[in-house]
């Protein structure tokens, strides 16, 4: 039912945007910069994760600037961190074509690509209320192509 | 500082962020597209992206500070908050008209973000 009812309601969406052309309103580009900035930031916080999980509890320092710079010392991080850096970019371009309202909840899919990727790569075992929520999301994202989106 | 508090401060931050990453991205509107060198060139000028690279850089460090001492599985849930948090200072600050069915879909996706991380 869902799948009929969104294409019908964004052309009414469309016709009610005038000024832009069929072209710019119908590219998927934003929304594929947008997944690859999602899965360039997911890639980056598993980096960062596995780096601080490297970190030895006993040589943490206690003052905050050089905890935070013992952080960012360490390689892994310090290359998830890079890796951010082009997700960012990614996400530049995305957000300069769509509301932020819109796109900045689609960020929400490193949820799904984490915990799917977390099964494939490294074998997590996924309970279901995960995938509950992993489809609850995937489903939220779905909606929000319902009247959700629209161009500036 | 508590890592509670840098966890809160964090997510408040990185919400005022995309914000003004926005402001400063609208503003560009007459310097063509992302597909120009002039506009990034154009946006390194703009003291909204740099006001959104230090809200950015202070809330990534103060996660990166968060995590490194709270549980993970406590810590992500309370991100969701953002989604809500960034529509409505979308609407504030930035004119953004959120249709009902847009509203729906940030909380359905608030909820599954929790459902992921909730155990």
């Amino acid at each position: 039912m869902a799948e009929q009812t969104i294409p019908s309601l964004r052309a009414t969406t469309l016709t009610n945007s005038p000024g832009k052309t069929a072209a710019s309103r119908m590219s998927h580009v934003p929304e594929i910069a947008a997944l690859s900035a999602v899965a360039f930031a997911a890639a980056g916080h598993l980096l960062i994760k596995y780096g601080l999980n490297s970190l030895q509890a006993a040589t943490i320092p206690h003052g905050f600037v050089t905890r935070i710079l013992n952080c960012l010392l360490q390689p892994a991080v310090a290359g998830g961190l890079a890796v951010y850096a082009i997700g960012t970019v990614l996400w530049v371009c995305a957000v300069s074509k769509r509301e932020i309202s819109y796109i900045f909840p689609l960020s929400a899919l490193n949820y799904v690509v984490v915990g799917v990727f977390g099964r494939l790569l490294f074998g997590e075992a996924i309970p279901n209320s995960r995938w509950l929520g992993i489809s609850v999301v995937v489903l939220g994202v779905v909606l929000m192509q319902w009247r959700g989106r629209e161009d500036l | 500082m508590g890592a509670t508090a840098a966890l809160w401060v964090s997510i408040v931050l990185g919400g005022v962020a995309q914000i003004l990453l926005k402001r400063g991205i609208n503003g560009m509107g007459a310097v063509g597209s992302v597909r120009s060198p002039r506009w990034w060139i154009g946006l390194l000028g703009s003291g909204w992206i740099w006001a959104w690279a230090f809200s950015f850089t202070v809330a990534t460090a103060l996660w990166l500070l968060a995590i490194s001492q709270l549980n993970i599985s406590y810590a992500y849930p309370l991100l969701s908050a953002s989604y809500v948090f960034v529509a409505v200072l979308s609407r504030l600050f930035l004119g953004e008209k959120i249709p009902w069915q847009r509203w729906t879909a940030i909380a359905v996706i608030s909820l599954g973000v929790i459902l992921i991380v909730r155990h």
